[in-house]
């Protein structure tokens, strides 16, 4: 085991290089990064000068060596956007973005179980088709839209809610909500054909047949393997949201968050703090997903992860 | 007697209450479209950290409200000494927030600041003339220029002053510390800024007491800030939601929005003829009403703003003449041709429809219009690149400095680095009107300038836009032209 986790960090690794060369390269070539970072009036000395003291006037390789061997100190060198260093203002927004992930996809996942159960109960009944309407309507609806109309009935109109901002609890939840609608969606309909299968699995009737009450059979046993589908997929949601999919609501709402910072980042060509995100956020994504292989492996010994 | 005595204890107790309220403490909340880089005033051309600091910090030089020059920290307008000297007296016992004194030593160390090339400050745009200050006593000090610099005292306007000890050694990036009105409380990042009101600021401590910004990005979450009551005032309102809020204010702004024309460039372009017609083919007050809803002036003949020193007053706007233009056409055999129209969206309010509503007019005249609108990196490219130049490329001309130079050698000279024709004569006449230092003369040089730059066509100037601010029915405040967000100039009417 100690040997699997091991290869798979170093592969890890390489991905994460991987990733940050294509990031290093795409940053230099496309457009000119000092003239993003500096006001339009800059002169021609000063755009000289600002690439000299990043070091943007040497050759690319130079450059890229000298990253990799700062990166060995966790230096990702200084943020030309806010002017102190670039990992200090990633560890400072990605708190926030877990955050509102995790509030996001719990909000997802505690009714997306209870909702696919209760469509699969009476699959085509009249209660399973306005889930699987309402499913497909979460589906469609743009996140910015999504975000602007909870703003305008929550905050505006009813004045139950913050408008944006990550100050107090109850500025995550329309965050949260507009986050987690999509993969509530995509986790009830998972859960939902999942659990239609295994309802229609011969031990179902069997186990009917003796006697166990119906409730019984679906919160024990259908449940527990329905549960492996389900997680798988929540994973995924939770790589996806980390990848990017929080810049929207983070944007819309106000929310301090990596992606924001990201996009923000962007559109400064500060390449630093560019870099800096893309690094920490697949390291993560590869840390997660090693450790949702090892989750699976100890829920169900039976799952080969190699 | 009952009721005599009831009366009584009923005004008694009216009266006790009346007396014991105290004084509300106001506050105001701020929304910004984005939060400061770093709060050091003297770093990064930053519009953000400016609407910070210039309630922290000020300058030698101030603006009024309608954009006259007229001394702030300084007694009085400085005296030139010679061709590359000016001397400013100081005004007298002013203290910054942290106690250290507002003399020469302070105006030395901020000078001396900005200007080092170690520090790479991206005001340098604005400050490049200076090289140098010294003191000549406690309330006296001399500023130095690299050559003859009329505009000298403007540049004062801009340059923030630090105190001498904590601005070089202090943790001024994160808290700030000036002689302005309003006093750094705190820096939560990302959420937002607290100042409250300086009780000891030199010109009488301001109405407001306590000032929180926040930073919203998204406009449509900024405007519903201000409808649910959690925002006193916003920014960069969108001129269609001035009619949803409750309270807005506009003012003529700094930005100017202008296409330049490739004058250069082999093909239609060269003939200033098709650029006349260019230019008299759009109809810029419908416009106005269409695109702005009224929230903008059409601009008269070149991009300066009005405010601005060096503006030709006696420049018409072009006409809205269709035939004439097509007829232009016809002359020059430009009918079908084929021009290229460069613009970016999302950075200037309404680029993408401005650029998108001339290429219409242009083919209307009888030109093949081909739009490009780039993604910002490209754009800026295409702007200042030393590839081959546009037909006509917009951009937005912000005039921070209020005076002619700046713009006129970014877009007219030769040289500049958005300028696309090769007229030597009109860079000379640019490079003079810099160093000229008879205001009149100056003055008169600009005004021909601009009159040349309107007679050949080089730029197609469309309009000056104005700066909406929302606000909650309970502010009272005029914004101003220079954009500075003051809050001593607001007040609270409960």
């Amino acid at each position: 085991m100690a040997r699997y986790i091991l290869a798979r960090l170093w592969q890890g690794l390489l991905v994460v290089l991987g990733v940050t060369l294509v990031v290093f390269v795409v940053t230099r070539v496309v457009g000119n990064p000092v003239d993003l970072m500096l006001p339009l009036s800059a002169t021609a000395e000063q755009r000289a000068a600002f690439a000299h003291q990043i070091g943007l006037d040497q050759p690319l390789p130079i450059q890229f060596a000298r990253f990799v061997g700062d990166l060995v100190t966790l230096d990702f060198g200084e943020s030309v956007w806010q002017r102190r260093p670039a990992s200090e203002v990633v560890f400072e927004r990605l708190p926030n973005t877990m955050l509102l992930i995790a509030a996001g996809l719990g909000f997802a996942l505690l009714f997306a179980l209870p909702l696919g159960l209760i469509a699969a109960t009476r699959p085509d009944g009249p209660v399973d088709r306005v889930i699987v309407s309402a499913g497909l309507l979460g589906l469609s609806m743009p996140q910015f839209w999504v975000g602007l109309i909870l703003i305008t009935i929550f905050a505006v109109n009813l004045k139950w809610l913050p408008t944006s901002g990550a100050t107090t609890w109850s500025h995550l939840i329309l965050p949260a909500v507009t986050l987690g609608l999509a993969p509530l969606a995509r986790l009830t309909m998972l859960t939902r054909s999942a659990v239609i299968d295994e309802l229609n699995k011969p031990y179902v009737k069997t186990a009917r047949a003796k006697g166990m009450p119906a409730r019984r059979v679906l919160g024990i046993h259908t449940l527990r393997n329905v549960l492996i589908g389900v997680l798988t997929l929540a994973g995924w949601e939770l790589i996806l949201a980390l990848s990017g999919y929080t810049v929207v609501v983070e944007t819309v709402f106000a929310w301090p968050g990596l992606g924001l910072t990201a996009i923000q980042a962007i559109q400064r060509g500060d390449l630093f703090l560019v870099q800096a995100i893309v690094f920490v956020i697949a390291a993560l994504i590869v840390i997660i997903n090693l450790a949702l292989d090892l989750l699976f492996k100890m829920i169900d010994p039976r799952i080969d992860v190699r | 007697m009952l009721f005599t005595r009831l009366c009584l204890a009923g005004a008694l107790a009216i009266g006790t209450t009346a007396v014991a309220m105290p004084a509300q403490a106001q506050e105001i909340t701020i929304a910004i479209g984005s939060e400061p880089s770093t709060l050091d005033p003297q770093l990064r051309d930053d519009g953000g950290e400016r609407q910070v600091n210039d309630n922290i910090y000020e300058t030698l030089m101030a603006r009024t409200a309608t954009g006259e020059l007229v001394p702030g920290l300084a007694e009085a307008a400085p005296t030139q000494i010679d061709e590359t000297t000016w001397e400013f007296e100081l005004r007298d016992g002013i203290t910054f927030h942290n106690g250290e004194p507002f003399n020469a030593d302070a105006v030395v160390a901020s000078v001396a600041r900005i200007i080092d090339p170690e520090n790479n400050s991206e005001q340098m745009g604005y400050l490049n003339t200076i090289s140098g200050a010294e003191k000549v006593d406690d309330d006296t000090v001399r500023i130095t220029t690299t050559g003859p610099d009329p505009i000298l005292p403007s540049r004062m306007y801009w340059m923030k002053m630090i105190p001498a000890e904590y601005g070089t050694s202090g943790n001024i990036g994160e808290e700030p510390v000036g002689t302005g009105p309003y006093k750094f409380v705190s820096w939560d990042r990302g959420n937002g800024i607290v100042l409250e009101a300086n009780a000891d600021y030199w010109d009488g401590a301001p109405q407001i007491d306590k000032v929180t910004y926040r930073f919203v990005g998204e406009s449509g979450t900024r405007l519903s800030g201000l409808m649910a009551g959690e925002f006193d005032v916003i920014t960069n309102l969108l001129p269609e939601f001035v009619a949803a809020v409750p309270n807005a204010a506009a003012v003529d702004g700094l930005e100017t929005s202008v296409l330049i024309l490739g004058t250069d460039n082999e093909g239609p372009m060269s003939d200033p003829k098709v650029r006349e017609a260019l230019n008299l083919a759009i109809d810029r007050d419908a416009m106005v009403e269409g695109l702005f809803q009224g929230y903008a002036t059409v601009a008269g003949g070149h991009h300066i703003n009005p405010r601005a020193f060096g503006f030709n007053p006696d420049l018409e706007p072009y006409a809205y003449d269709p035939d004439k233009a097509r007829e232009l056409i016809k002359e020059a055999g430009a009918e079908g041709k084929t021009i290229r129209l460069v613009g970016e969206s999302g950075r200037w309010l309404k680029s993408r429809e401005q650029i998108e509503t001339v290429a219409q007019y242009w083919t209307e005249i009888g030109l093949n219009v081909e739009i490009e609108v780039q993604e910002f990196s490209q754009y800026l490219k295409s702007l200042m690149g030393d590839g081959p130049r546009p037909d006509a490329i917009f951009v937005a001309n912000s005039n921070e400095l209020m005076d002619a130079d700046r713009e006129s050698s970014f877009i007219y000279h030769m040289d500049g680095a958005a300028a696309s024709n090769s007229d030597a004569e009109m860079a000379k006449m640019i490079d003079d009107a810099r160093v000229t230092t008879d205001v009149a003369e100056r003055e008169a040089l600009y005004h021909a300038i601009f009159q040349k730059g309107r007679d050949l066509s080089y730029t197609t100037p469309l309009f000056n836009l104005q700066d909406i601010y929302g606000m909650a029915e309970r502010m009272d405040w005029q914004p101003r032209t220079d954009q500075k967000l003051l809050i001593k100039e607001m007040s609270v009417s409960e």
